[in-house]
């Protein structure tokens, strides 16, 4: 066991930008959840969204985000997690973790004609 | 390679390269030193071309652009703190350069620069929507090239080119006063903030990846910073050298761009008044959309959205509401009527304090045998990435003491 090798990969992983199966990018990895299972602390899952920059910013800076973007927060399960790299590689669309919402939201307030 | 490719990359670079910034401080730098500034243009030149040829090939490899490097390297504080560093900068840069097109667009046509503000925004923002990013980059890159009229103006001009050579030689003109010590030095800073502006990296690298470069791209990008932008910067020197010529024994300051322009009508007449302002014209009209999505690009690359213009503008839409509200606050900052001039002045000034935080993530990775595999820095490319980090770190913490020793240059 080498859990400086595991803390690493934590260390790794934050902040990385999200990519889902389609190519789109999706989010970063703002926080993880950890379990507790048989004695050893496991990734359940990457949290995306402002609401898990607590705990990570002073908390000044946290509710002024959370004034101008919201707190909305959505949860990628580990096991739709394809590949690790420069980025997070998901195997499911952003749809299926909720990672689409705001996107879809701000959508609606564009015209979608009159590009190239 | 496709040369027809590179050629138009090239020519694009070129096109590009000028500034509202390097357009002031190039013809500021000629009328009061002379050709004594000519070695921090190339100084800055090389920095750039270094910096550059490292963000395009970062963007080429790890298919990463510069803001997620930030956020990945240093963390969700302090890349929350240059983003916000870099906004600001960017946005007063993107207000500059459209104050720098409207008193262009004042010149030519004499209808009122305000307006003429808002008509600008228009078209810009009127560009983006309707082109895709390769075609705006060429588009503005390629018509740009009218500031080769500047390189034309300099030879008819026929300056004392033994001086302009001289210039690249680095120095401090003997004799001069403290005080006027000090605005040299200001100067220098200046000059280094606006050839190296974060801006450009963080559009180059994000380009990169809008083009879809692969490492099969990485001569193109190499030619491209090197000879793109070192032709690029034989442009701001000429304007710099003409203002030495031209200005400099009538003793007149070229504080705004439509001074600098005269640098083509005294020695070519109105033809070069006429193509030195068009050339003014689509550079800084250029230089206002890449600040403008340099900044939207930092935005959605930070908080991991969907970006850029090869996609159509409602696939991106928290990119496309950014990009098009980073330019009303633009306009809106040029409407309240502050001088063109001190936006120029704060914008190095905010520039130069992001550039270490910009700069340091990029070196990082393009060093990272681990995401760069064989095309990671070598010997050279860290030996001089590293030594110009060490120059824009003394230009950064210099930067605030000489703004306000010097009131902003004015001495």
């Amino acid at each position: 066991m080498n859990p400086r090798g595991r803390i690493q990969l934590v260390g790794g992983l934050l902040d990385l930008p999200i990519i889902d199966k389609d190519g789109r990018y999706c989010g970063i990895v703002d926080d993880m959840e950890l379990e507790e299972a048989e004695g050893t602390l496991r990734v359940k899952g990457l949290l995306v969204g402002p609401g898990a920059y607590r705990g990570r910013l002073p908390g000044w800076a946290f509710h002024l985000i959370r004034w101008v973007a919201g707190a909305r927060m959505a949860r990628v399960p580990w096991d739709a997690i394809e590949s690790i790299g420069g980025a997070v590689v998901l195997k499911v669309a952003a749809e299926t973790c909720g990672l689409h919402r705001a996107e879809d939201k701000a959508r609606r307030l564009i015209p979608h004609r009159g590009a190239m | 390679m496709n040369l027809l490719e590179l050629t138009l990359g090239i020519m694009t670079a070129v096109g590009g390269f000028v500034d509202i910034s390097e357009l002031v401080f190039a013809a500021q730098a000629g009328s009061s030193y002379g050709y004594a500034l000519i070695w921090v243009f190339a100084l800055s030149t090389i920095g750039i071309m270094v910096l550059g040829e490292m963000s395009g090939r970062v963007a080429a490899v790890a298919k990463q652009p510069v803001f997620n490097l930030i956020r990945h390297r240093l963390g969700l504080k302090l890349g929350l703190v240059t983003l916000i560093a870099s906004l600001i900068s960017n946005l007063i840069t993107c207000a500059a350069e459209i104050g720098g097109t409207a008193i262009i667009l004042h010149l030519l046509t004499g209808a009122p620069m305000m307006l003429m503000a808002v008509a600008m925004m228009v078209v810009l923002i009127g560009t983006i929507w309707i082109l895709p990013f390769k075609w705006i980059e060429r588009a503005y890159g390629l018509l740009g090239l009218f500031m080769i009229v500047f390189a034309v103006a300099l030879i008819k001009a026929d300056p004392p080119w033994a001086r302009i050579a001289a210039g690249f030689v680095p120095q401090i003109p003997s004799g001069l006063p403290s005080g006027e010590l000090i605005r040299f030095a200001y100067f220098g800073v200046a000059i280094i903030s606006a050839v190296m502006f974060p801006y450009e990296v963080y559009f180059y690298s994000s380009g990169g990846i809008e083009e879809e470069w692969g490492p099969k791209d990485l001569s193109i990008n190499r030619l491209t910073c090197i000879v793109g932008f070192g032709l690029g910067s034989l442009l701001a020197i000429s304007i710099l050298s003409s203002s030495a010529a031209l200005f400099a024994p009538l003793h007149v300051d070229p504080q705004l761009p439509g001074s600098a322009v005269l640098e083509a009508e005294l020695p070519m007449g109105r033809v070069g008044l006429l193509l030195a302002l068009l050339g003014v014209l689509f550079a800084v009209a250029g230089a206002a959309i890449e600040t403008c999505l340099a900044n939207a690009y930092s935005v959605a690359q930070f908080f991991g959205w969907e970006w850029g213009r090869h996609k159509k503008p409602w696939k991106t839409p928290r990119f496309t509401l950014t990009w098009i509200a980073l330019f009303l606050l633009a306009l809106a900052i040029v409407l309240t009527g502050i001088d063109v001039m001190k936006l120029v002045e704060f914008a190095v000034l905010f520039s130069v304090l992001v550039l270490p935080l910009t700069y340091l993530p990029l070196l990082l990775l393009a060093s990272d045998r681990h995401f760069m595999r064989e095309h990671r820095n070598g010997a050279l490319a860290n030996g001089l990435g590293w030594l110009y980090f060490a120059v824009i770190v003394a230009a950064a913490v210099a930067a605030v003491p000489l703004f306000l020793l010097t009131s902003g240059g004015q001495g």
